[in-house]
């Protein structure tokens, strides 16, 4: 077992209850796992315990792989269906508990977002439309944000974001559609 | 019609052939579709570029925190049949407590002379079971059965 080992391969050895194996999928899928679940979830404690949560059910369920998708396709549908179902969760308790105190929600996405880097003025200005893209990523529809998210930050195709979101190609691509159009407009009005 | 749904998977050159090649030619008649693709695929290479950093994780302790989880399941899965086995008996004490208490007088009385019949046939054999009048006293019937049976 090595690090060229197949990650189909060490999940076999995990359906085994090899120890070792797990250590090395997780090691490998840590890093995106954790980044992925950040950036659909904008918190980082839920981000690290859904990414642990979706790799014990890696752990748990490792026998019921049965290889028609890679890993990672398999894995991301774990991660992201426990982050599409935590956001939903999430919306229904914050309706109960949040109060309509006036905020723009845009002021605290804003907020969360990394300071820019103090580069000349048009970087800056470049900084500044990201951030104000990135904040509306936020507020995207939730499928429409992790079609997007998929793509642009894990490079997957149109046909992997289609079996990760359990739908059509032609579903993901109206979501990417609809996600980007939605977003040029906020360029646009820079 | 323009192929609207089609221009994000033509950026990233994931269409067949033949659907690249209407979507193209539409393209070559149709400045508002071109300047959407433009667009489109700048949006996409800048969010690829600018993707904002999650905040920095202590992998050694997200990598212990994950084995005692794994830890915590794997305890709890080798002992399914005994905590099972104990919520079932549990429950049935709960049951049976609930419906032995709820039982009126009449039914009780309705259960003893149901067991009495069963064992008329027994009791018949012993005169000494004149002298008994208790249906506690059954459990020294069957005793009486048994050193009978060994006579």
């Amino acid at each position: 077992m090595s690090q060229e080992t197949p990650d189909e391969t060490l999940l076999q050895r995990v359906a085994a209850r090899d120890e070792a194996a797990f250590d090395l999928l997780v090691a490998r899928h840590q890093g995106r796992a954790y980044r992925l679940a950040w950036s659909l979830l904008r918190d980082a404690e839920d981000a690290r315990d859904l990414s642990q949560e979706a790799f014990l059910r890696v752990y748990r369920t490792a026998g019921s792989f049965r290889g028609e998708a890679r890993f990672s396709t398999w894995f991301y549908r774990i991660l992201v269906n426990l982050c599409l179902d935590h956001q939903r969760r999430g919306r229904w308790w914050r309706r109960l508990t949040v109060r309509g105190g006036g905020e723009d929600p845009e002021d605290d996405v804003l907020e969360r977002q990394p300071a820019p880097a103090a580069d000349p003025a048009e970087a800056l200005g470049r900084d500044q439309v990201m951030a104000r893209v990135w904040a509306h990523v936020d507020r995207l529809a939730p499928q429409q944000r992790a079609a997007l998210l998929l793509q642009v930050q894990e490079d997957l195709s149109t046909s992997e974001i289609a079996q990760v979101l359990a739908c059509s190609e032609a579903t993901v691509r109206v979501h990417l559609h609809r996600a980007v159009s939605a977003l040029r407009k906020t360029m646009g009005r820079g | 019609m323009h192929p609207e749904t089609e221009l994000i998977a033509l950026v990233r050159d994931e269409l067949a052939p033949a659907e690249r090649a209407r979507v193209a030619a539409h393209l070559e008649g149709c400045a508002e579709c071109r300047r959407a693709a433009e667009e489109s695929r700048a949006l996409l290479q800048a969010l690829a570029a600018s993707a904002p950093p999650p905040p920095a994780v202590d992998w050694g302790r997200y990598q212990a925190d994950l084995r005692a989880r794994v830890g915590a399941r794997r305890a709890w899965w080798r002992q399914p049949v005994p905590t099972m086995l104990a919520a079932g008996v549990a429950t049935a004490l709960v049951v049976f407590a609930v419906h032995g208490l709820q039982r009126t007088p009449s039914e009780v009385v309705t259960l003893e002379e149901t067991m009495l019949g069963a064992r008329l046939p027994m009791l018949q054999q012993y005169q000494v079971v004149e002298r008994l009048d208790m249906l506690e006293d059954l459990d020294a019937i069957r005793q009486l059965d048994r050193l009978g049976g060994e006579r």
